[in-house]
């Protein structure tokens, strides 16, 4: 008998294609986020909303995915900027072959903000590298309040957790020091902003958070 | 969900270096698996079985290292016999 090393990551290839995209955003000057929830947790509304209070010189698109039809390119194209679909045809994630195909023919240099709504799953798009410069986690309040102990991947490697629907928060017996504290025991440094879009509550920090992360962006050393 | 694609990546690697020895046949992989990779382990253990099933890797024993905590997954060693 013979051990032979492979020491190989078993998704090599999608995250050699990630790897190249994060460069390539960060040589733009782009700042890619990557936004992973459950199914319902308010991903499209949310984009909406951010869209929404956007000028119309803004420099974003959007690249939203699921399963099937394209019904959430068609809410978000409502707004005037570029946004594509890509229609997984079955696969619960976004992989970063996909997200280079779906960016064919856009020039980054042009764009200084790329929205990714991935696939509505908490388990599987945490394994898959996208390049994007931070992940971000949203959860409703309409969901347990113990969910980043259930799906724990998701809540540590986003930097920042959104805490949506809050609007419903007399309606339901979601506790949201439990919510935060379960995010905070998985990963310490976890930013948490509350918001309800249809209420529209904390939507201008969210705004603030994405503002600060483009300045951060087109100002980091590798911006040609 | 995506555990057959992730086994399917596996099994691919394994091919890819039984090719590099001739004459020998894969007996066991040994993976490393974080708690946070988004991978269920007895999903991927029975993927990998139904992969392999009816195949010239038949039988493949698997030998996961899990690592609480962690983000890995990678495939660690192979073991080939004559």
């Amino acid at each position: 008998m013979e051990r032979v090393a492979i020491e190989r990551k078993v998704l090599s290839e999608n995250d050699r294609i990630a790897q190249a995209l994060r460069e390539q955003f960060a040589r733009c000057g782009t700042l890619v986020l990557n936004c992973i929830s459950s199914p319902g947790s308010g991903k499209t509304s949310l984009l909406e909303r951010t869209l929404q209070g956007f000028s119309p010189e803004t420099r974003v698109a959007v690249v939203t995915g699921d399963i099937q039809t394209d019904n959430d390119a068609r809410r978000l194209a409502r707004f005037g900027f570029p946004v594509r679909q890509i229609t997984t045809a079955g696969a619960c994630h976004l992989d970063a072959r996909m997200v280079e195909k779906s960016l064919d023919g856009w020039d980054l240099g042009r764009l200084d903000l790329l929205l990714i709504e991935n696939v509505g799953n908490l388990v599987c798009p945490t394994s898959y590298d996208l390049g994007e410069e931070s992940k971000i986690v949203i959860l409703s309040v309409t969901e347990g309040d113990d969910k980043p102990l259930k799906y724990p991947g998701a809540f540590a490697k986003s930097r920042l957790m959104v805490l949506n629907k809050i609007d419903l928060l007399p309606y339901v017996p979601f506790d949201m020091e439990a919510a935060r504290r379960n995010a905070r025991s998985i990963h310490p440094d976890i930013e948490i902003i509350e918001t309800s879009c249809t209420a529209g509550n904390g939507l201008d920090s969210w705004r603030q958070w994405i503002a600060e992360r483009m300045r951060l962006a087109a100002g980091s050393p590798s911006h040609a | 969900m995506h555990e057959m694609g992730i086994a399917s990546s596996v099994i691919e690697a394994v091919r890819v270096e039984v090719t590099r020895h001739p004459g020998a046949r894969a007996s066991k992989v040994g993976l490393r698996l974080g708690e946070w990779a988004g991978v269920d382990v007895e999903s991927l253990r029975f993927c990998l079985e139904v992969l392999v099933k009816g195949t010239e890797l038949e039988p493949l024993a698997l030998e996961i290292d899990f690592r609480p905590q962690g983000s890995e997954l990678d495939i660690a060693y192979l073991e080939l016999e004559d």
